[in-house]
């Protein structure tokens, strides 16, 4: 550890021989309060925050060196497990990198159930953020009611891709294979449940008073620090910084959905607070309109360097056959070059910047995760406040660790 | 998909970028700038004031295998864009190994885990970063992971009769560098072949055949 030891404040006149030390805590890496294997090296004067150090890389895993010795349609199983809170983001922002490189034609079908899935994952993530994060204030009945309407989202997952997380249902050019029966019923059924539990969530805490005391102009980050640090997502938009890349570089359709972009101007903990649970409404109204909008049709790129032959080819086919061996064994080889695709999670702005060398395999992969560039606002942020507040300020950036250690 | 072609912010840096010797390139929309190592804080100061105020990354590539790279064998890129996020621009500056860079935490704070991250995976030293020390990887590692000449660290998947695939090997034969897997052209598949039941001493990258 090559920290140094913070020096010994200075000894005022009205102190005289008393002195003081600052007191350094260790905070995680294992507790609940720092949502993951996020370690903070803290140094105290009392009760303030005099220094913030985060010690991260404890889920540092990889996968950017994984992605370059797999084949591009590999790389779904593995984009989504770094931010395992919102891994449709990640699988979207992946497979949206991969088709600019290839000039993919994503029928419009599957772009409208990206759009559906990632929202709906949006949501559930922004659920996890109030729940862990009332959690941190002491309140504990919030995360059960959250938990509870996340569960009936991981189910609508489950139905369609199978799994509950880690889905790798997105595909370059298209999707795996189309919704089940009963999958728009479903939504709209839940649609119509979350309307009445937002209601709920309203009179239960927006406004209520603790949490008003708890968040009110406390960790306050202005919108010139926000720029310097390049902090992304609902943080940025609640420190006064109107920039969502579902609206700025649309994609995935999102151009063609009537939503707002909430942005307060506080940027302190309640408007990073609230700005969730206003994407949360607009996430909805975004799923809705997109069910409307979803009409039968292909869901894959009919390209077939991308997409495998259909199976009723295979079986009268060479050709088809042939096409379907090369495109499992070795996949496709995209053109040289290096593409960036900017999108938006429910933490920032993500993107995956692939280098191609024209072969199957990426050359080189980096994600710009927004987590580990959103976690170093915490310092400042947190400094000359309360050890108690740093404890919500930490939910408030909404860091997912698997995001930030990549 | 591809970012609006933005009248503003970019033109204006892009216009002061040339004036600091860069070469501006376009690839699918991505305009990307190419600049020599020691005008780099210059060219970032310039292109803020332009009006692309946000650093959104910083990170290396290392071109050590990449077909037909001629030239050095780092490339660190900065990504910025403007506050509307519909103008961006990379900014690169080559680089060979042993090479320091001088740190853009001057410019955007938030540069600093980005360069630290950067100095993680391969090794590029940020001069004046006030802070340079590893950001990922465990202490003790020794090495950077991403240059292209650290080891993945895989096994190779043992048979009950001996035989073997070794990992690059698999690969190179998918990738059609090597005639492994896809690539068969008679004679015995690569691990087969080789060694008879003993498996490799350190496989290498790249598949050695």
């Amino acid at each position: 550890m090559s920290l140094k030891t913070p020096p010994r404040p200075a000894e005022t006149a009205e102190q005289g021989s008393f002195s003081t030390e600052y007191m350094r805590i260790n905070v995680g890496p294992q507790h609940p309060s720092t949502h993951g294997v996020l370690r903070l090296v803290v140094d105290l004067d009392g009760e303030q925050i005099v220094s913030l150090k985060p010690q991260i890389g404890y889920l540092h895993t990889g996968f950017e060196k994984t992605f370059e010795h797999r084949t591009y349609q590999q790389g779904v199983t593995y984009s989504n497990r770094m931010d395992y809170l919102h891994g449709f983001a990640h699988d979207l922002a992946y497979v949206l990198a991969v088709e600019k490189l290839m000039d993919a034609r994503v029928p419009i079908r599957a772009q409208r159930v990206r759009v559906i899935l990632n929202e709906l994952n949006r949501i559930a993530s922004h659920l996890i953020f109030f729940g862990t994060g009332l959690l941190d204030m002491g309140a504990l009945t919030p995360f059960f009611y959250t938990q509870r309407e996340r569960e009936k989202i991981l189910d609508i997952f489950e139905m369609v891709a199978g799994v509950r997380m880690n889905y790798g249902y997105f595909r370059v050019g298209g999707l795996y294979q189309d919704v089940p029966e009963g999958f728009e019923e479903r939504v709209r059924a839940w649609y119509d449940d979350f309307q009445a539990r937002l209601d709920e969530y309203r009179n239960l805490w927006v406004g209520n008073d603790i949490v008003l005391a708890r968040t009110k102009g406390i960790a306050v980050v202005s919108r010139q620090m926000a720029l310097d640090y390049g902090l992304t997502g609902p943080s940025l938009r609640a420190s006064g910084v109107d920039l969502d890349f579902r609206k700025a570089t649309p994609y995935s359709s999102y151009e063609d959905y009537d939503f707002v972009v909430p942005v307060y101007q506080e940027g302190d903990l309640w408007a990073r607070m609230m700005i969730r649970f206003d994407e949360m409404v607009e996430s909805a109204r975004i799923v809705r309109q997109a069910l409307d909008m979803l009409e039968p049709g292909p869901i894959k790129d009919p390209d077939r360097r991308i997409s495998l032959p259909p199976r009723h080819e295979l079986e009268n086919s060479m050709e088809a056959v042939i096409f379907h061996f090369k495109l499992v064994t070795e996949g496709f080889h995209p053109p040289k070059g290096e593409v960036y695709v900017p999108t938006e999670s429910a933490r920032g702005e993500l993107g995956y910047y692939i280098v191609s060398d024209g072969g199957s395999m990426p050359y080189r992969v980096k994600v710009r995760v927004p987590s580990l560039v959103n976690l170093q606002l915490l310092e400042p942020s947190s400094i000359g406040g309360l050890f108690a507040d740093m404890v919500i300020n930490i939910a408030s950036f909404d860091p997912v660790l698997g995001d930030v250690d990549k | 998909m591809t970012a609006p072609a933005a009248g503003g912010p970019l033109a204006a840096a892009l216009a002061s970028l040339a004036e600091l010797d860069g070469v501006a390139s376009e690839f699918k929309g991505m305009v990307s700038v190419t600049l020599p190592k020691h005008r780099i804080v210059e060219a970032l100061e310039a292109v803020k004031a332009a009006g692309l105020v946000m650093l959104t990354d910083i990170f290396g590539i290392d071109y050590l295998t990449y077909p037909g790279h001629r030239g050095k064998r780092f490339a660190v890129v900065y990504n910025v864009h403007d506050i509307s996020g519909a103008a961006r621009l990379f900014l690169r500056v080559e680089l060979d190994d042993g090479e320091s860079l001088p740190t853009a935490t001057e410019v955007w704070p938030g540069a600093n885990f980005m360069e630290r991250e950067t100095y993680d995976m391969f090794g590029v030293v940020f001069e004046g970063h006030p802070n340079l020390r590893k950001l990922l990887t465990p202490e003790d590692l020794e090495g950077h992971p991403h240059r292209k000449d650290f080891p993945l660290g895989e096994s190779p998947t043992l048979f009950n009769d001996g035989r073997f695939i070794d990992p690059p090997a698999f690969r190179a034969g998918l990738m059609g560098k090597d005639p492994g897997l896809t690539g068969w052209k008679g004679g015995a598949r690569e691990g087969v072949r080789s060694s008879h039941g003993t498996l490799p001493q350190g496989p290498e990258e790249g598949g050695e055949p």
